[in-house]
């Protein structure tokens, strides 16, 4: 049983107590609901009557729990009523559109225009107080409400892939609505069903309370209330039983709705509880000196660095040395490791992962070494943007959507230096210019949306080298483009790396054409683990590790009839094999490959593989 | 598929067109925005034709269409001789049985709450492809088909990886046995080893199943592996058509041989960078350029570029150029060394 539906027990289980006694109700060993004992009215509670007795001397409990029944039953009942009807309409008018909508979701929004109490005085003063009335009158007042959620989540999913797909099959539209629509708008349905059946039994309460809901001597919660109001300072207790009832039942519902939503949803499934309350590791961030560097120590060099969620090793000692100057590309497939990499050098890592091993240390501007994997937040932020910088993927999730080009270029640069006023317009302007922004001076007062997708990759580059960064961290920069803009970033890179020698970059990518147009060196990754690595020519010419073979040789350029697909898929990490990583897929693999890890091969200068095969790869 | 002639096209194109009006502000005039333009195609059984072109420039509403999801403007859209506007819902619905769709995002393509087996289990019941009680081992048959596992079947689509689902979405398109498939940037989302376990695939049921394909890629080097034939569009319009090897190997469009030149390769020649890269950007569709819409990028545009919309005209057998000053140039493309 999944973690969702356990969660489902407790308030499953409490909701169907409370109905099962309310409908069991008549064959329970009650007292008379309508017997009065005047002379024990107000009497407290006592063997014969657990909760007490009324300013009747009804019996309590049974009042409770035959109020239950009309309370609950009203409740329910207009809930069901107008989520049926609501969602019809909400999934008929999202779903058609144009003539349909106007029909079903609009013509039931007038009823929203209606203040809710007042249209349910209206419907029980036409057609007499009692129970059927105020059903109808619920559920005409709840409609609309399902009516607009569902139309809202209709309009969101019929504009999926998957709804196309059953489209282009030639799946009728009904059976679209029914089959493929309707379980997916399911999850806001529970949430409003669990809203309205509160509210319902607050106004069924109200009603009753103003007497024009159930009819007395029917019992109900809402008149429970109202009588018990009346003797409030003889009896107080009396108050407190149906408001109790009438919480802890609106409580139940929510909870159960809201589980209910949580077990429907099959991708919930892995969801965990708070992990950011989680504490951070202590040890991790412990400051550390800064010693003096070598003299010609490289800009960069990890060695061994782990990075692990709780007890899972998403990256296992990577080592990786960056030059001044230098573009190292870091390639490798989705969950490789590679963008963890990157983003551990810059701290940005989530909070749920940490670095549990090895070192990466970084040559500062001022000749200092730093280790990068154990540095503070305090620490980092004085590197971030001066010393080490960063370039996403996605530059329209990661510009500020609220805030013009040229702010959030100012920003950067006044997070590190104390530049005002026209210095600062001019640096900016300066900057935008740099990274090829047409008409810098008008552009620089433009919101994110106004730029297009290569423009605004260009802005999130001028952010990231505002202050003149020694090491810059690209993640795929150029994926999210089209080729003739991605040729334009792509030179704009190389660009930069000719304005500024000393700067260092790392290309994170996993297109092996992008690594060999910009890189000088390559790092390929596998499954958090570094393969191979080495120039790119040298590597591209000559691969080492049958990874890197089976890539070069999987990309469509060429005359081969057939490509080279790399059977099976990377390994969860859950399930990593014990020797190594890609001994599963590959076609060299021998028993000692899948018993214990390979040792890093050096087949030339400068060049690492880890392979036991790797004289015979290529 | 027998009864037809094969050399006859299965689908046909005739000047399509596919306005989107937008309005600005509330009583705003209705501006056109032309999402595709006069644009004529056929594809035949067993041939694949690649559509290339940046994005906006109308490859996926032209894939739209040729499936009938979307309804064109102006022209027709003839598959097998029906017109695919002037049939009722039933009759498209019957005619969808043979043409499908696989989409770019594996991961929305598949619906998240059903299971596999079930969501391909579909197409089989909608046209009773096979009958009732067989429908399970024909799904086993077409989970086999793409190389998955029959267990696959009972699993939801969130247990699969990227390269699994694309295999999933096609076995769901091969259910209803299909003679046109639209294949809407099938691998772009992909990993490239698994890229290429999907274009062979891809490659495999063409040739096996005898199907006409049209497949939309961004990737030249993918398009041109996997198509007998390219079109290249621009803005809407088919800028440049005609056989793979003509169209990759001497580009006469000058937006061709920029795209080509643009994309990167294994082995990056040593050119000045400045030749080969396209300045500027793709134009609003909003507010396109006068004459030929590439005329505002075009290295080698003139005067007489604005004045008036090229026509598409022949340069060699099957292969139409929309350019002026068109002319077959040897291919900067880095890419021509095989």
């Amino acid at each position: 049983m999944s973690r969702s539906v356990r969660k489902l027990i407790l308030p499953g289980t409490i909701a169907a107590l409370i109905v099962a006694t309310v409908l069991l109700a008549p064959v329970l060993p009650l007292q008379d609901v309508r017997g009065m004992d005047i002379p024990n009215r107000f009497a407290g509670p006592s063997a014969g009557h657990w909760l007490g007795q009324d300013d009747f001397g009804r019996d309590v409990l049974s009042r409770l729990i035959w109020g239950g029944r009309a309370s609950l039953f009203i409740a329910v009942g207009s809930a069901i009523f107008a989520a049926i009807i609501g969602t019809a309409l909400g999934l008929l008018g999202g779903y058609f559109r144009g003539a349909v909508e106007l029909v079903t979701v609009r013509a039931a929004e007038i009823i929203l225009c209606l203040p809710p109490l007042l249209l349910a005085l209206l419907v029980v003063t036409i057609l007499g107080a009692g129970t059927w009335p105020l059903v109808l009158a619920l559920t005409i007042l709840y409609t609309p409400n399902y009516a607009r959620v569902v139309y809202a989540a209709t309009q969101q999913v019929r504009g999926l892939d998957f709804v196309t797909a059953q489209r282009a099959m030639g799946t009728h539209p009904m059976t679209i609505l029914v089959r493929t629509i309707l379980p997916n708008v399911l999850p806001p349905l529970l949430v409003q069903m669990s809203l309205v059946v509160a509210s319902a039994m607050v106004i069924e309460s109200g009603l009753s309370f103003l007497g024009l809901g159930v009819v007395p001597p029917t019992p109900s919660w809402g008149l429970m209330i109202r009588s018990a109001r009346g003797a409030m300072e003889v009896a107080p207790l009396l108050l407190v039983w149906p408001s109790l009832a009438l919480a802890g039942t609106i409580l139940t519902f929510n909870l159960l709705c809201d589980r209910l939503q949580s077990a429907l949803d099959p991708r919930a499934v892995t969801a965990g509880g708070a992990l950011w309350l989680r504490p951070r590791s202590a040890a991790a961030k412990k400051r550390i000196t800064s010693l003096e560097a070598e003299a010609d120590a490289p800009l960069l060099e990890i060695r061994d660095m782990s990075i692990a969620v709780r007890d899972m090793e998403l990256v296992r000692r990577v080592s990786l040395t960056v030059r001044p100057g230098e573009t190292v590309a870091l390639v490798g497939e989705s969950g490789s490791g590679k963008t963890l990499t990157g983003l551990a050098m810059t701290g940005l890592l989530p909070d749920t992962l940490r670095v549990t091993g090895g070192t990466a240390l970084y040559t500062t501007r001022a000749g200092k070494a730093v280790d990068l994997a154990k540095l503070d937040e305090e620490g980092i932020r004085t590197l971030r943007g001066e010393e080490v910088s960063m370039v996403f993927q996605d530059a329209a999730a990661a510009l500020n959507p609220v805030l013009r080009i040229g702010e959030q270029v100012a920003e950067a640069i006044r997070a590190h230096h104390e530049v005002e006023g026209e210095a600062l317009q001019t640096r900016v302007v300066e900057l935008l210019r740099q990274v090829g922004i047409p008409d810098p001076e008008q552009r620089a007062r433009a919101y994110p949306h106004e730029l297009s997708g290569g423009q605004r990759q260009r802005a999130m580059i001028a952010v990231a080298v505002a202050n003149n960064p020694r090491l810059l961290i690209a993640d795929e920069p150029t994926t999210a483009l089209d080729p003739t803009i991605q040729a334009q970033i792509l030179q704009l890179f190389a660009q930069l790396k000719c304005d500024t020698p000393g700067m260092g970059m790392i290309f994170v990518t996993h297109d092996l054409a992008v690594v060999a147009e910009i890189a000088d060196r390559v790092t390929v990754m596998y499954a958090g683990e570094v393969v191979e690595e080495g120039p790119v020519a040298e590597v591209f010419e000559r691969p080492r590790h049958p990874y890197t073979a089976a890539l070069i040789a999987s990309v469509p350029e060429g005359g081969a009839a057939r490509l080279t697909a790399i059977p099976g898929s990377v390994p969860s990490p859950r399930q990593m094999p014990r020797g190594c990583r890609f001994a599963p897929r590959c076609g060299f693999a021998t028993e000692r490959c899948s018993a214990h890890p390979p040792p890093a091969e050096h087949p030339a200068p400068g060049r690492v593989t880890r392979c036991f095969h790797w004289e015979t790869v290529t | 598929m027998s009864e037809h002639d094969t050399a006859a096209p299965l689908v046909v194109a005739e000047n399509l067109g596919r306005n989107f009006p937008t309005r600005r502000g509330l009583l705003g005039r209705a501006h056109d925005v032309w999402a595709v333009r006069d644009v004529s195609l056929t594809i035949a059984r067993g041939e694949t034709v690649g559509i290339v072109g940046e994005s906006g420039c109308g490859k996926s509403t032209l894939g739209r269409m040729m499936m009938g999801l979307d309804l064109p403007t102006t022209g027709a859209m003839r598959f097998d001789g029906h017109d695919l506007s002037a049939l009722s819902g039933p009759e498209m619905r019957k005619l969808s049985r043979r043409m499908q769709m696989v989409f770019q995002d594996p991961f929305g393509s598949l619906d998240p709450r059903r299971s596999v087996g079930a969501q391909i289990a579909d197409g089989l019941r909608t046209h009773a492809i096979v009958p009732g009680p067989e429908v399970k081992a024909e799904v086993a048959r077409l989970l086999e088909q793409v190389g998955l596992p029959t267990s696959a079947a009972q699993r939801r689509p969130h247990e699969f990886s990227g390269g699994q689902r694309q295999r999933i979405a096609v076995a769901r398109a091969l259910s209803t046995r299909p003679d046109f498939i639209v294949a809407d940037e099938p691998v772009s989302a992909l990993d490239v080893s698994i890229q290429a376990q999907v274009v062979n695939l891809l490659e495999d049921l063409r040739r096996d199943l005898h199907l006409a394909m049209m497949f939309i890629s961004h990737d030249l080097h993918v398009v041109r592996h996997l198509c007998t034939r390219i079109v290249v569009m621009y803005l809407g319009r088919i800028v440049e058509e005609g056989p793979a090897e003509k169209v990759f190997g001497t580009p006469a469009h000058p937006y061709t041989r920029a795209l080509l030149a643009a994309t990167p390769s294994l082995q990056p020649n040593e050119g000045s960078d400045a030749d080969r890269i396209l300045k500027g950007e793709l134009p609003s569709p909003a507010n396109p350029p006068s004459g030929c819409p590439f005329r505002t990028r075009c290295p080698i545009a003139e005067e007489a570029c604005a004045s008036a919309v090229p026509p598409l005209d022949p340069v060699g057998d099957g292969w139409n150029v929309r350019c002026i000053k068109a002319g077959p140039v040897a291919a900067t493309m880095r890419e021509v060394h095989a």
